[in-house]
């Protein structure tokens, strides 16, 4: 006899009780509309004493210096000054957005839901992510931006010198008289025919489809991605064994936490920080014109 | 023993009953005036805007703290967004002859029109970052787990269209600041492996930002992108209602 399998959800709506629930007229349309009204007046003062910037016409003949994405896309803009372009520009960004997406596809358990930081760890792991993250990826950038190199010959008289100038900058790293590439590593071959629908041409990346550029593939692509993976997952793992990560909720925590802490720290240096040429500067030294820092 | 008596009607009992209580007024409301829980509970039910929201909700849920108002200002400002755009629509032509003068049009001819500027432009800004804490308000309170997995899924959908539809805007003025922000932001979508290229070219309708990038950009900005957003607001609320409201502690 056939036997039929109904599959179950694997939560349903749970009913509550009645003397636990208001209206929604009134108490939920009079928050709305008062948040709602309090919202236009903010805007309408906005408005009133800050005007939205309008800069000369167009020109492709005038170049800004510095030429800024909106200041969302900013974080973008900021690390592509830190690794290949597709890499930063595409890569990072679908493949975070796919891991966002999973997220309840990787941790199903139905519990502390519906409570801010339900659970027991979720505040120190928060902090401390974000913490890691903010301050990590700042670090990152001074290093790499060779700030850091400037700063200890400045104040302590250090200076490594060519063979430790990958403590500089990572692009030192691609330098032949810092690490000795064999001659033919910038040329690996590995498609023995002309593929022309991958090959885009020159700049279209780091290497054309028919060949790899070793030492460019490692710096651009391949510390990167270390960096960027590489710390997600040590942070997760150190904290696992801290005791702190418990559940796969604390572990996803973990990520967003450390996300949204490096997210904070790119966009405020590409907005804040990034002068003429891209160089790291002071604020206070970007020209601004109607609030908008480093447009002109 | 004293026998109560009616009273008379008062003046306002008069007008309130002229009001609510006569052939137009429930042609338009099925429902009475909503002064007692039947006709609160109806005036939810039986009205298109408001059905969105069921007719009772948990304690909880209109706690400010829950969840700050962030998703519903969010659809607030989309709304904003549609009223000023179309008000700013009458002005501007988006060619590359005119977008920046019809601009500067809008700010110094236009009555009000340095305001509809203002407002669109900080409502897109305050949009992508409402947009954003929301996304941080529904993570930190757990409520993407089960059953919303979907409806967080198309979230992530309504983040990215945000963006594009903030991106896309931001061409339209025309000016250094615009043009500029669009190279870059379109040489990022460039640098993709093999589709980058022409990804790029079918954004900007060529090589480089001019009048086929204008036109591409304010077409999505105002049709495309807007009608996108809204079938996918429509399944984004439709969804919480399904999936049994807000989340709360099981």
């Amino acid at each position: 006899m056939a036997t039929v399998v109904v599959a179950r959800p694997a939560a349903r709506p749970t009913p509550r009780a009645r003397d636990e629930e208001v209206l929604v007229w009134p108490d939920l349309v009079f928050v709305e509309f008062i948040s709602a009204l309090l919202f236009t007046v903010l805007l309408f003062l906005l408005s009133y004493v800050m005007n939205a910037p309008l800069l000369d016409e167009a020109n492709a003949n005038v170049t800004n210096d510095p030429a800024k994405a909106p200041w969302y896309l900013l974080n973008l803009q900021e690390l592509l000054l830190h690794m290949n372009a597709a890499l930063a520009g595409i890569v990072v960004p679908t493949v975070w957005l796919i891991i966002l997406a999973a997220f309840p596809y990787f941790d199903r358990s139905t519990e502390g839901q519906g409570r801010w930081f339900a659970d027991v760890n979720s505040v120190k792991n928060t902090v401390l992510s974000l913490m890691v993250g903010f301050w990590g990826t700042l670090a990152l950038i001074i290093w790499n931006s060779g700030k850091a190199a400037l700063w200890l010959k400045d104040w302590f008289g250090f200076s490594g010198g060519d063979t430790l100038a990958f403590l500089e900058r990572s692009a030192a790293l691609k330098d032949p008289s810092v690490v000795p590439w064999p001659g033919w590593s910038d040329s690996i071959p590995y498609l023995w025919f002309n593929l022309k629908i991958l090959d885009e041409g020159p700049g279209a990346g780091v290497t054309t489809f028919q060949h790899i550029d070793l030492p460019t593939l490692l710096v651009d692509i391949g510390i990167p991605t270390g960096f960027m993976v590489g710390l997600a997952c040590l942070l997760i793992y150190a904290l696992w064994k801290a005791g702190w990560v418990l559940t796969r909720r604390d572990a996803l925590i973990t990520l967003m936490s450390g996300f949204v802490g490096a997210f904070l720290m790119l966009t405020i240096i590409g907005t804040a920080f990034r002068g003429p040429g891209q160089d790291l500067i002071w604020p206070w030294d970007l020209r601004t014109l109607e609030g908008i820092p480093g447009q002109e | 023993m004293a026998v109560e008596q009616p009273t008379q009607p008062t003046l306002g009992d008069l007008i309130y009953d002229k009001l609510f209580h006569n052939y137009v007024w429930k042609s338009i409301f099925r429902t009475g005036y909503p002064n007692t829980p039947r006709n609160q509970m109806l005036v939810v039910a039986t009205n298109v805007f408001l059905h969105l929201h069921p007719t009772r909700i948990h304690r909880t849920h209109v706690k400010i703290t829950h969840t700050y108002c962030l998703g519903g200002l969010t659809f607030f400002m989309f709304l904003g967004l549609t009223v000023t755009g179309i008000l700013l629509m009458f002005y501007y032509v988006p060619s590359v002859d005119r977008a920046y003068l019809d601009i500067q049009n809008i700010q110094t001819n236009v009555q009000f029109g340095q305001l509809m500027r203002n407002m669109h432009r900080w409502m897109a800004h305050a949009m992508v970052i409402l947009v954003f804490l929301h996304m941080l308000r529904v993570f930190y309170t757990g409520a993407y787990k089960p059953p919303r997995e979907f409806n967080w899924v198309v979230g992530v959908v309504l983040l990215v269209l945000t963006f594009l539809l903030s991106f896309t805007g931001y061409l339209l003025p025309w000016d250094q600041l615009a043009f500029w922000a669009i190279t870059v932001g379109t040489n990022i979508a460039g640098s993709a492996p093999v589709l980058g290229p022409k990804t790029r070219f079918w954004l900007l309708g060529g090589f480089e930002v001019g009048p086929d990038a204008l036109i591409r950009f304010y077409t999505l900005h105002v049709i495309g992108l807007p009608l996108l957003a809204a079938i996918f607001m429509a399944v984004h609320f439709w969804r919480i209602r399904r999936d049994g409201g807000l989340a709360r502690p099981l």
